[in-house]
């Protein structure tokens, strides 16, 4: 990596830390209320304003023209305290993605101009493979454009975001596997959103259930694509979803490692009961080799050295099952506080596991990645 | 080919006959009457799943997660007008008298729809078992009698126990630990009573209970020789409730904090050691015997939970998987799907063997041992409540009956009996509660994104189940335990506890 490339690295690292520190670490179990608490518009506001929705975007729309590596290192240090925020960057820049990937820079460029961080927002339902899942939307040719019929489930962002990206089947066109991505201008008329559906984790990134009736859309890219640029785009975003989960260990280590030396029990720091030891240092050796592993990963992506694909997408594969498993030893090293909404650990329990989700059924992200090597 | 006092030899190596065949000495003590017993609780349980649990469960949770202070008190009453306080009560103190090993069987189905319900029935029998611990026979019937009065009247009075410390967690559950920790509810004796200061926390159905079973120390530098036992009723001068958690699941249950402040309780509501005076062992040694007695059987009921949220988590995923499309064809004829299901359904199955045989140990040798011999099980079942009300009832409350029924539970109990129990007991309720947050979790990922929503129930089982492997005791510290009671005793240089 050349001298330019890790300094402007470690300012990305720098800026994402404090940011988490100052703006999310204060307010961790307010923002986290939502639904039933207010947003935390003013914290989105001001990650748009440092340009953390921007990082990837192409410098000639607006963007900072980064890759993979730069993510990773701001949603790492942005999940470390809370990773709904990581959501939300994750969600917006892999949308921008597909968009770059079906070759609508143009379309991009007119979202990325937008002014308010609403409109510049792209949502669009992240959870899901759509090649996985039946029945999907369905679009029907009107003219010279489309419009959406039926429902789709967590679509995330979609209470929030100006426009989303909506996987949909073409009548008449799509045999029964494809789909094709549909860009939908969410302020518009014919669209019935849910309340905000009330989820595992990620509260702060909230997702809705939207439903179509007639409603116009643009197609994006070629008909029947879908597929194409949703595993293209998965290859290099896997790789960011392993980020937040190693994001995610990272709070869950200093959390436990700093509690078991003031907690005392039976008379001694817990630190010194070497059960406990023994499982911070199983914390310790997880968390290690999770960031070898993702910056490992990360440079293949960036440099698209052979077999990047792989590389980011068994990192993800690795990194977030491992840390569903820590981020549960995170709370029993801190017994029943652990369980409690005045620490984080709780949280990163329940948001390790609901990214885990990212991008497809867990399960299912391991079968693909054996046979992809089978090809 | 082997002499009588060979066999008892061979069966006394380890691992000894006693402890791994709790099952087959069990089988033929058993009355025959507690089979019928458990498929009636069983048929109870479901029925009360289909007509308040499961339409109420996602409610009360959304409701907990939109204000974390409110307490469910129409759940408790609903429970109540069920008659769950009081079913697992002997008739000899107005209860039910259903034996109980049933009620884990119960906990169980609870807990495949709700650990939240499951845990605001099941904690009142953990206060029910810590009030029975002290074999202190008047205080047995008064609060007793109250709890069933207060059913009968529509009024519910729930027992809590009251035991957890801000400063002492795991130390409180531990005797050897007690003396090295940091615990601060002072108990100090005064004309007529004591006087009690200090604060308990994550104490769950505080807020909801009428009855709390408070264990405070005299001697705060040796609370092991000075641990006493209350029976305090909220209300009482000085005694007042603190916040109420913010949990992450489990959040029908309150765990609440309690605060004593001058609280003055009368001599006839503790159980101190001049209670157990007549008995052989140590007090030291009998507060541990009385940790023991009741963890033995409340750990039994939270691994009942354990594998009742690994059945909820199996069922939702089972049902999810033979309703949804995934890939082109039917979730539930994905041969990965099949295998992970199989494995639940097996973290189900291996689970119940080990809770059902904590149970067994119990039966045995433990707190469930009296009423399960089969004269004063049937004597106790066939008896009418008046009989019990007018004849037992005044006998009760005699100091000869106290201290017989003392000496038949503590000094009838051998060591061998205390560490069986103890170790079954640790050793269901790490294996049980794991394997639920296990399933938990393979659910979750085997409905992908329908898994995190709160409308498909799984992620809440996730949240709730976690908590399991954390009260009665954490799972680490019950490992040790486990370790200390089956294993190290074998080896005299074996040592738990000790700083290292």
């Amino acid at each position: 990596m050349s001298i330019v490339k890790e300094k402007e690295l470690k300012l990305f690292e720098k800026a994402a830390s404090e940011f988490a520190k100052k703006q999310l670490a204060p307010n961790r179990e307010e923002n986290d209320n939502y639904p039933y608490g207010p947003f935390f518009e003013s914290v989105v506001q001001k990650a748009f304003e440092v340009d953390f929705f921007h990082i990837t975007l192409p410098e000639a729309l607006g963007g900072m023209d980064q890759g993979m590596h730069a993510l990773s290192v701001v949603l790492t240090n942005i999940c470390s305290e809370d990773c709904s925020l990581g959501g939300i960057i994750f969600t917006n820049a892999a949308a921008q993605q597909l968009l770059l990937l079906a070759d609508c820079a143009g379309k991009l460029e007119q979202i990325a101009t937008a002014e308010t961080v609403n409109d510049f927002l792209i949502g669009w339902p992240v959870f899901n493979n759509p090649s996985e899942i039946t029945p999907r939307v369905h679009a029907k040719k009107v003219n010279e454009g489309y419009t959406l019929h039926g429902t789709l489930e967590y679509m995330v962002l979609g209470g929030i975001a100006g426009h989303g990206l909506v996987p949909a089947a073409i009548d008449d066109q799509d045999d029964q596997k494809a789909y094709s991505f549909f860009l939908v201008n969410l302020s518009q008329n014919g669209i019935v959103k849910s309340d905000p559906v009330l989820s595992l984790g990620l509260h702060a990134c909230p997702a809705v259930d939207m439903t179509f009736d007639a409603t116009p859309a643009e197609l994006i890219g070629n008909a029947g694509k879908g597929a194409v640029y949703f595993n293209q785009l998965a290859d290099r975003f896997q790789v960011a979803a392993a980020a937040m989960s190693v994001g995610i260990v990272q709070g869950a280590f200093k959390e436990a490692f700093d509690y078991s030396r003031k907690r005392f029990q039976g008379g001694q720091a817990i630190i010194n009961w070497s059960e406990v030891k023994m499982m911070l240092a199983d914390m310790a050796v997880k968390l290690k080799n999770a960031e070898m592993i993702l910056t490992t990963a990360t440079h293949a992506v960036d440099d698209q050295t052979p077999g990047w694909p792989a590389a980011s997408r068994a990192a993800a594969l690795h990194i977030q099952e491992m840390a569903c498993d820590l981020t549960s030893d995170g709370i029993q090293v801190l017994g029943g506080v652990g369980y409690m909404k005045d620490f984080g650990q709780e949280k990163r329990f329940r948001d390790a596991k609901h990214i885990q989700a990212l991008l497809g059924i867990a399960p299912l992200k391991k079968i693909k990645y054996i046979e992809t090597l089978m090809v | 080919m082997i002499t009588k006092r060979e066999i008892h030899s061979w069966l006394e190596n380890e691992p000894v006959f006693d402890d791994i065949m709790c099952s087959l000495r069990a089988a033929p003590r058993l009355p025959k009457g507690m089979v019928k017993e458990a498929r009636k609780v069983i048929a109870i349980a479901r029925k009360f799943n289909q007509e308040i649990v499961v339409p109420y469960a996602l409610d009360l949770d959304q409701t907990l997660q939109r204000d974390p202070e409110y307490l469910a008190w129409d759940l408790v009453q609903k429970a109540g007008e069920w008659g769950f306080y009081t079913m697992w009560l002997p008739k000899i103190a107005g209860g039910k008298g259903y034996s109980l090993p049933t009620l884990s069987y119960f906990l169980e189905e609870i807990g495949s729809k709700c650990l939240a319900i499951a845990n605001l029935i099941g904690v009142h029998y953990l206060g029910v078992s810590t009030l029975f611990a002290t074999w202190d026979t008047r205080l047995i019937n008064e609060v007793l009698w109250d709890v069933s009065d207060g059913e009968k009247a529509g009024d519910p009075r729930l027992i809590s126990l009251a035991i957890t410390e801000p400063g002492a967690g795991t130390d409180v559950e531990e005797v050897d630990l007690l003396d090295q920790g940091t615990v601060a509810c002072h108990a100090k004796k005064v004309d007529g009573g004591y006087v009690v200061n200090g604060t308990k926390v994550f104490i769950s159905n505080g807020h909801l209970s009428k009855w709390h079973m408070l264990v405070a120390y005299c001697d705060l530098k040796h609370p092991a020789e000075t641990t006493i036992v209350f029976a305090v009723k909220t209300g009482m001068d000085g005694f007042t409730f603190g916040r109420k958690e913010h949990k992450m699941g489990q959040k029908g249950c309150p765990a609440s904090e309690l605060i004593f402040k001058d609280c003055f309780i009368p001599r006839e509501y503790a159980v101190a050691s001049d209670h157990t005076a007549n008995v052989k062992r140590s007090y030291r040694e009998t507060v541990a015997q009385y940790i023991d007695y009741v963890v033995s059987t409340s750990r039994a009921g939270v691994a009942a939970m354990g594998v009742g949220v690994a059945r909820g988590a199996f069922e939702t995923a089972l049902e999810f998987a033979v309703n949804t499309t995934v890939d082109g064809k039917l979730l539930v004829n994905h041969e990965w799907v099949q295998c992970l299901l199989a494995e639940m359904y097996k973290n189900v199955s291996m689970g119940r063997l080990t809770y059902v045989e904590t149970n067994y140990a119990n039966g045995l040798e433990g707190m469930f041992k009296i009423l399960q011999y089969k004269p004063v099980y049937y004597l106790v079942k066939l008896m009418h409540m008046s009989v019990a009300e007018k004849i037992i009832k005044p006998i009760l409350g005699h100091p000869i009956v106290n201290r017989l029924f003392l000496k038949l539970q503590l000094d009838l109990q051998t060591d061998a009996e205390i560490q069986r129990t103890s170790g079954w007991a640790s050793l269901a309720k790490f294996a049980c509660t794991d394997l639920g947050v296990k399933n938990c979790q393979m659910g979750v990922e085997i409905m992908g994104q329908a898994g995190l929503r709160h409308d498909q129930r799984i992620e809440k089982m996730l949240r709730d189940a976690k908590l399991l492997q954390i009260y009665e005791g954490t799972n680490q510290l019950n490992r040790v335990n486990l370790f200390k009671s089956l294993i190290g005793r074998a080896y005299p240089n074996a040592n738990v506890f000790a700083h290292e």
